[in-house]
């Protein structure tokens, strides 16, 4: 999932959680008489609300088209979860007029992999190519307990990054190494 | 990810599938009225009766009025919540290269280190944003030095890591033959 979706997620969870707590709340305000005592013995559907409608025949149409507007951003909201940042493709291109320069992630990401595997003390490798506001290499190694994590991120940072940077010829292509000691 | 996150990213994808459907649902109920169809899903009329026949202080629709406040502050502490990072910033060395540890292969390192250290039975750490805690279990009770030399295993171990922000350390013993 997205970083951006999980900002969604909190966002949408805020704006549910206070429209049900201002709703609870002002319901319970009415109840104990906060807004008057003769008010917390109405019918909670007065009259008045009921029939209103009646005399507006565009009233349940409005109704309508703002459900339709809530189920599209719920239908927005639902695909947010199954989205990611993760990405098949970097492009390279550096003038269009010359023509255009694509790199499949994943010869990128199998040969960073296969480097990082050969450092002592690396257990597994795993890493994916993510294009969220930039391209970004992310790189996942489990270390096994024994191992050496200054030595293991030196060799990471001075090796298996600068083979990557040469590869994609950026001097300063964006990389997040996560390191797993004890592999988990 | 953290359970924060899943319980999030699962709670958010359920919600969003009963607006969908709920939303729906109405339109399509409210079209079916316009033509004079009885309703087909949603029984609106005996809602409405219910609605009419039911007072603000009516018992029952206090208990759904306390109901919505308190799924309503639940939505809210999770939106807020920030939970035990995922992951623990390395101090940078290199421009353009973010490294970090995932707070669980910590936590399972620094218990290692721990359970490591002579007279240690076993061990566990919980790392959280500033705390590393260490619940230790000894062999034996009298090792006054044992707590040190647990700390001093945790913090080297700490330190072999290069945190960004350093954690501080709290290590708990306790007999193994007391749980």
């Amino acid at each position: 999932m997205s970083a951006r979706g999980n900002v969604a997620n909190r966002i949408v969870l805020a704006v549910l959680g206070l429209l049900l707590l201002a709703a609870g709340g002002l319901g319970l305000a009415l109840s104990v008489g906060t807004f008057g005592a003769w008010r917390a013995t109405y019918p909670v559907l007065p009259e008045e609300v009921r029939t209103f409608p009646d005399e507006r025949p565009w009233f349940w149409w409005a109704v309508a088209g703002a459900l339709l507007l809530i189920a599209v951003l719920a239908l927005l909201w639902l695909l947010t979860q199954l989205k990611t940042d993760r990405t098949t493709r970097l492009d390279r291109t550096t003038d269009a007029r010359d023509g255009y320069t694509t790199l499949h992630a994943g010869a990128l990401t199998k040969a960073v992999e296969d480097d990082a595997i050969g450092i002592p003390g690396v257990t597994k490798a795993s890493a994916h190519v993510h294009d969220h506001r930039w391209q970004e290499l992310s790189l996942r190694v489990d270390l096994a307990d024994s191992a050496d994590i200054g030595a293991v991120r030196a060799r990471l940072e001075n090796a298996v990054v600068a083979h990557l940077r040469e590869g994609v010829s950026d001097s300063s292509f964006p990389v997040s190494i996560e390191l797993r000691p004890g592999g988990q | 990810m953290t359970a924060t996150h899943w319980v999030t990213r699962v709670l958010s994808a359920l919600l969003a599938i009963a607006l969908l459907l709920g939303s729906l649902l109405v339109v399509v109920e409210i079209v079916a009225a316009a033509f004079g169809r009885p309703p087909r899903l949603v029984p609106y009329p005996e809602w409405t009766s219910w609605l009419r026949s039911h007072s603000w202080n009516d018992w029952i629709v206090d208990s759904i009025l306390v109901g919505f406040v308190v799924v309503g502050l639940l939505l809210l502490l999770l939106a807020f919540r920030r939970g035990k990072p995922a992951t623990l910033s390395l101090a940078g060395r290199m421009p353009g290269v973010k490294v970090t540890a995932s707070r669980r292969s910590v936590e399972k390192s620094l218990a290692a280190a721990a359970s490591r250290t002579t007279g240690v039975a076993g061990a566990t750490a919980s790392v959280g944003r500033r705390t590393a805690r260490i619940e230790a279990r000894t062999v034996t009770r009298s090792e006054p030095d044992l707590r040190k030399e647990v700390e001093s295993a945790v913090k080297a171990r700490l330190d072999s890591l290069g945190l960004e922000r350093p954690l501080r350390t709290r290590v708990n013993l306790s007999t193994k033959n007391a749980r």
